[in-house]
């Protein structure tokens, strides 16, 4: 039983990861490999605030949404003007960037050696309240104003800004709130898992949150969602084979992009409105 | 009263002047058409008003503001909007969501009220979508609400292009070659349907356009471009006698 | 800095930018042509030096011989990665993202197969030749970069051969300002981008070996391609002379600095560097600014 409850605090944490991207490359088409950069942010900041600052835990956790957010704003600032494959790979740097510090910053963050001894202060309820309301706020910025606005930059920056979207602004907006996800997880995994260390989260794990993304297809929040709860448990139920997880992932996204393009779940997005229309029209 | 003064604007690509010294005024609720033989430059006009370019020299007011230099969005805010010649409706927003992004600029809800879905969000989002509908309702697609901008038949698309255009209210509308692809029942259509906007809404239209029997009809005044300069400016009866437009067209014939 | 240290530094930075280089060549011929970032070309890179470890190892003990054998495989998997992962969503009319996620996932397809396979053993190459270095005077000069740099240098002049004398280089350049107009020409487009990633291969297959050789095979030799990668950006990606450039500059760089402030620091520096000269000139050294077609 505890098994399967750790194999679900892992499974729901990365979600959240997942839904960070999702908002930044799933709905608004920012391709960014640097997510990794702002887990590593999230980890470490309410990691030394806690152990090293003695902040109350929610405290810690709220340090590391801010500085997230302030990084996010920061990196924005240059990147968010760049083709979207400059913005990348300026990502991917960015990522290497926050490694290269963690290493350097060795009073501060441990260096090589991480940080150990975090009390395991998250488990499974604050992870899934915390899905929920994440899902929650996403989905209420997806079918408004913000979400339509996604959408139209992905889909045509130009007439987006002709509709009188703001671009730049926007995609800020998407960045800064994709980046305080991604650290609030970040923060959690910390406490979750025990132990950070500068490679905790590398570009490679930053690609895997886009490729998840997209085969549960870009337009569908509870794609995403299904997507990362099956990848990442398929990951902890199968352990011994876990190398071949990736390469299994691997091929059902290239399967999914070459014949199913919209990804499994296409523009399907649960909604009680809908629920309850089919349930209607069944009667 | 002026809507859109353009003082003798010019855009070099490279060596190769697009604009060169364009010069127009526009007044309220008239139809004007700009026109010329291809790459003349007439789209890059249209690019330079709505600030996808900056201008080289030169400056354009908008009812008596300066919006040389603005942003694009910006000056869809003050009142400019435009249609694309080749059709840009966003593929992954159905018709709806397509005539909703255009109304984004006339919402006041913030970020935050919309993660929490506040009362002011529903009820700008119930304002969003009942001025949707109608305009759907207006130009009849009405029951294509859920489909997706790219399968609906190529005439219904421009349509669709022409309502998302009227969303936010526009005091001056663009047009690039709203006929292009359009048969003659659909181009006597948007003939009938441009006359009635003009008057229902105080519209200002400039079209730019190829097709000769849209443009004699309905415009007031005609500029006529070549090579990126202005070759000729007048009601559409003289400009289809006038010597410099048919040497443009149809070459020196001796 | 001592002179001569200086001056070592710098012979190890160009050979290092040398590789470098041929990364942001092979990065940015698909780059042009296609308009995406060709993520699969550390795929390329990773199953050469494989290759090229297992071919010189266990069938053929020749330098010259298994760089060949190793780099016409390159071009034959650079091939056959167009054909089943670019070409089926290309005929579909995919959107560029779709290109890039699938690129990104076959990097990680190759990556991750290594490692499940191969990854724990350590696998370095077999020494070529019985002296490693030259003395010339205070300098020490490394066989193993001096020839990446000889090689590197005569790839890249063969190539600019090819595209600007053959008539195949004349429709890859056609190509990269339109897609579409060699087969306006009468030239296969199919063809053309197979050659392409022929050319794009092989180029990562001579970088898979040149690695491979210097520092031994993992799977995650296909990530030290990232760095060619971002010489093509800052190279500007339209421009292989940019890349080039970058390349060269950036493997000098990283040699002098690591030298003097250490590994992690050159990191920071380097990407802190990148990071001010896109926010001053955001199409790169030799790109071009982007005019959008309205």
């Amino acid at each position: 039983m505890e098994f399967y409850v750790k194999v679900l605090e892992i499974t729901c944490l990365h979600t959240i990861l997942v839904l960070g991207a999702y908002l930044m490359t799933g709905l608004t088409g920012l391709f960014s490999l640097g997510q990794g950069g702002f887990v590593s942010i999230g980890a470490y900041t309410a990691a030394i605030a806690f152990i090293h600052f003695n902040a109350p835990f929610p405290i810690a956790i709220l340090m590391a949404v801010c500085m997230g957010s302030v990084v996010g704003f920061l990196i924005g600032i240059p990147t968010l003007r760049l083709h979207r494959d400059y913005f990348l790979l300026v990502t991917f740097g960015f990522g290497e960037m926050v490694r290269a510090a963690l290493l350097h910053l060795a009073q501060l963050t441990g260096g090589a050696l991480g940080i150990a001894g975090i009390p395991k202060l998250v488990g499974l309820p604050m992870i899934l309240v915390s899905i929920l309301f994440i899902t929650f706020l996403i989905s209420n910025l997806k079918r408004s104003r913000f979400g339509r606005n996604c959408i139209a930059i992905r889909d045509d920056e130009l007439a987006a800004s002709l509709m009188g979207i703001n671009v730049y602004s926007h995609k800020m907006k998407v960045f800064i709130l994709s980046s305080a996800i991604t650290s609030y997880g970040g923060a959690l995994y910390a406490f979750l898992i025990m132990f950070i260390e500068p490679n905790l989260f590398n570009w490679l794990e930053s690609a895997k949150l886009i490729i998840i993304t997209f085969v549960g297809g870009v337009n569908s929040i509870i794609g995403a969602i299904i997507a990362s709860v099956v990848y990442y448990s398929f990951g902890e139920f199968f352990r011994f084979v876990d190398v071949w997880r990736d390469v299994l992932l691997a091929l059902a996204v290239l399967f999914v992009t070459i014949f199913r393009p919209g990804g499994i779940f296409g523009s399907w997005d649960f909604s009680l409105k809908n629920l309850l229309r089919w349930r209607a029209k069944k009667i | 009263m002026e809507v859109l003064k353009a003082i003798t604007i010019s855009k070099n690509f490279g060596g190769v002047s697009a604009v060169d010294q364009f010069a127009m005024v526009q007044e309220e609720n008239q139809i004007t058409g700009i026109i010329g033989p291809n790459g003349a430059g007439k789209t890059t006009v249209f690019n330079l008003i709505t600030g996808v370019y900056p201008v080289d020299t030169g400056e354009i007011w908008f009812c008596g503001k300066n919006i040389t230099g603005l942003s694009s969005h910006r000056i869809t805010d003050l009142g400019i909007t435009r249609t694309f010649q080749n059709i840009r409706l966003f593929r992954n927003l159905n018709v709806l969501d397509n005539l909703r992004v255009a109304y984004g600029i006339k919402t006041h809800y913030t970020v935050w009220e919309e993660m929490v879905r506040w009362s002011r969000v529903k009820r700008e989002e119930r304002e969003t979508e009942e001025l949707a509908r109608s305009y759907l309702a207006y130009f009849g697609l009405d029951k294509y609400v859920d489909t997706f901008p790219y399968n609906l038949p190529y005439g219904l698309q421009r349509r669709l292009e022409l309502a998302r255009a009227l969303m936010a209210g526009p005091k001056l509308l663009l047009l690039d070659e709203p006929a292009a692809g359009l048969n003659p029942k659909e181009i006597h259509q948007l003939i009938q349907t441009l006359l009635k906007i003009k008057e229902e809404k105080n519209l200002s239209i400039i079209i730019v356009e190829h097709h000769m029997e849209l443009v004699m009809n309905i415009c007031k005044i005609l500029h006529v471009l070549n090579f990126g300069k202005k070759i000729a400016e007048g009601e559409p009866k003289d400009i289809q006698r006038n010597k410099a437009v048919l040497q443009a067209y149809l070459g020196d014939e001796g | 800095m001592e002179y001569h240290i200086l001056l070592q530094q710098i012979l190890n930075g160009i050979s290092l930018g040398g590789v470098y280089a041929l990364e942001a060549v092979g990065f940015g011929i698909i780059f042009n042509i296609l308009k995406f970032s060709n993520f699969s070309h550390s795929g390329v890179v990773a199953i050469t030096a494989y290759l090229g470890f297992f071919i010189s190892k266990y069938v053929y003990t020749n330098f010259l011989v298994t760089l060949i054998l190793t780099t016409l495989a390159g071009g034959f998997i650079g091939v056959m990665i167009e054909k089943l992962i670019f070409r089926p969503i290309r005929l579909k009319g995919a959107p560029l993202t779709l290109f890039l996620v699938n690129s990104i996932t076959a990097a990680m397809l190759v990556q991750q197969f290594f490692a499940a396979t191969l990854g724990d053993d350590y696998y370095p190459y077999p020494v070529f030749m019985k002296q490693t270095s030259i003395n010339l005077g205070t300098l020490t000069i490394s066989k193993t970069y001096t020839l990446m740099l000889i090689i590197s240098g005569l790839i890249l002049l063969l190539l600019t051969l090819v595209l600007k004398r053959t008539k195949i280089g004349i429709a890859l350049r056609a190509a990269s300002t339109d897609v579409r107009t060699p087969s306006l020409m009468g030239v296969n487009i199919d063809f053309v981008i197979s050659v392409a990633f022929f050319i794009a291969g092989v180029l990562g297959g001579i970088t898979g070996y040149l690695l491979g050789m210097t520092y031994s095979v993992d799977p995650f030799i296909g990530s030290m391609i990232l760095k060619g990668i971002i010489a093509a950006i800052i190279g500007g990606m339209g421009s292989l002379g940019g890349g080039v450039a970058a390349g060269l500059l950036l493997g000098g760089a990283e040699s002098l600095l690591v030298a003097e402030i250490g590994s992690s620091l050159t990191q920071i520096a380097i990407y802190s560097g990148i990071f001010v000269l896109l926010l001053i000139r955001p199409e790169g050294i030799g790109g071009k600014r982007y005019i959008i077609k309205a």
